[in-house]
């Protein structure tokens, strides 16, 4: 079954002409991973899951319910469903690890603290940071932070989370424990979408391999078939570029 | 020189002293809670262009900023009743003095809104809070944080500003301080006494709530 559909996307940002028809298919439990040039818009498409980014033609459908309307209530029934973890972190540096893992479920959900309390305590193990609940992230390496961030998006329970470059801004030695939670997800059948520049980690985890160029899918298939004997000669260009 | 010091003629009033000291002190602090609360709902419609209120909130905010305090003072006390409405002098004095904070806090909180990373709202976007949750949850206590220097050099300014409304009899520490003068004819003494009271006054609240707003608004955070 079909968990995000996306068909015949258009999008301009003044006089660019950024997403030229894109269709694209995630089923429950797929990992998909954006690959491309910068530029080539896999970032402003993931943007447009969760209603960060408008778009201007074609449709985008979240467990069947039809996103496109920009109007505040339709988009906040949607980012309930999508959750997302940002290349930057963007914890929340006025509330500790444990608040920022709470604060929306409390806030948006009105859960009780006592329940998500132990679940925040839950998620924090799971990305292991078990004994970070009270720090602050200023106190955090990055790739603790990109942890917690993942423990937060994963506290609103939601059914699909978008990686944007997630490893990017990562000293080398900090970005693999940020994969193998992303690993572990991917194990235990999330629906994962994401931008990536971590080729090999795309190769072993993803079932769904989409290359964008110039604003189209341009080569889609599963990482073995497409990294081993890419079609085009851009892809072919691209993957002996990163690889 | 052959004047003759005479310090104890301001000791002996003490008490007049002390009254007008926390006259001052209650018109800041009351002005202190009301300024902070119209500057950050102020801001909040500036920054995010909530209709008609960010229009309304510009014309107050320039209105304010522009105009002197004794003025506006001297148009709550003596215009307003021109047109019927009656205010006495420690309520004029209060209202000038919280619409006159208020008006720069809208300007401080604001800047501080909008130094806001994009990316913060963006990750509280994807957690599906609505904008007024955003301000409230994500928004406002970094904002604050970031221009509490200069929300305390205001409220700083506005106490040493309240000396003025001893034009409308409001019997704050300077009002005090001309009785005396006029009673005991010992200026120099008198006003030496009172600049150092204003003195340590605007010391001692500068200190207080860089450290309380401080300590307030980062909650152990190092």
């Amino acid at each position: 079954m079909s968990l995000v559909n996306i068909t015949g996307l258009h999008k301009h940002y003044g006089p660019n002409h950024v997403l030229k028809g894109v269709d694209l298919t995630v089923k429950q439990g797929d990992v998909v991973t954006l690959i491309g040039r910068s530029g080539s818009g896999k970032s402003t498409l993931l943007r447009t899951i969760n209603g960060l980014e408008s778009f201007d033609e074609g449709s985008i459908t979240l467990a069947g319910q039809t996103i496109g309307s920009r109007d505040a209530k339709t988009l906040q029934q949607l980012r309930l469903q999508v959750g997302m973890v940002f290349q930057q972190f963007n914890l929340f540096p006025h509330l500790t690890v444990g608040e920022n893992i709470m604060m929306s479920p409390r806030v948006v959900k009105g859960e009780s603290p006592h329940v998500l309390r132990e679940e925040a305590h839950a998620l924090l193990a799971k990305v292991g940071l078990a004994d970070k609940f009270d720090a602050w992230p200023d106190q955090l390496s990055g790739g603790q932070q990109q942890r917690v961030a993942i423990a937060r998006a994963l506290a609103m329970k939601p059914q699909v989370l978008l990686c944007d470059e997630i490893t990017s801004a990562l000293d080398p030695e900090l970005v693999n424990e940020v994969l193998a939670v992303v690993r572990q997800l991917a194990q235990e059948g999330m629906t994962l979408i994401m931008v990536t520049h971590e080729m090999r980690f795309a190769r072993d985890v993803s079932n769904h391999v989409v290359f964008m160029h110039q604003g189209k899918i341009h080569e889609a298939g599963h990482p073995s078939d497409l990294f081993s004997r890419p079609q085009t000669p851009e892809l072919q260009n691209f993957v002996s570029a990163v690889m | 020189m052959s004047y003759q010091f005479d310090f104890l003629a301001v000791a002996r009033e003490t008490p007049e002293l002390a009254a007008g000291l926390a006259r001052t002190v209650e018109l800041t602090a009351v002005a202190c809670v009301a300024g902070l609360l119209i500057g950050i709902i102020g801001a909040a419609c500036r920054a995010w262009q909530i209709r008609p209120f960010n229009t309304l909130f510009a014309v107050y905010v320039e209105m304010f900023r522009n105009t002197p305090f004794l003025v506006q003072l001297f148009f709550l006390f003596f215009g307003l009743p021109t047109i019927g409405i009656e205010i006495a002098p420690d309520s004029a004095a209060m209202l000038a003095m919280v619409i006159n904070l208020g008006a720069y806090a809208v300007e401080i909180i604001r800047s501080g809104i909008e130094a806001t990373p994009k990316g913060q709202i963006e990750a509280a976007q994807a957690l599906a809070l609505k904008r007024w949750q955003i301000f409230l949850h994500v928004v406002l206590r970094p904002a604050l944080l970031r221009v509490w220097p200069a929300m305390t050099s205001q409220v700083v300014i506005v106490m040493l500003g309240s000396a003025v409304c001893a034009q409308i009899s409001t019997e704050e520490l300077s009002y005090a301080a001309s009785l005396i003068q006029s009673r005991n004819f010992r200026a120099f003494e008198t006003y030496f006494v009172t600049a150092g009271l204003y003195l340590a006054l605007a010391l001692l609240l500068r200190q207080t709530l860089l450290r309380g707003g401080g300590r307030l608004l980062k909650r152990g955070r190092p």
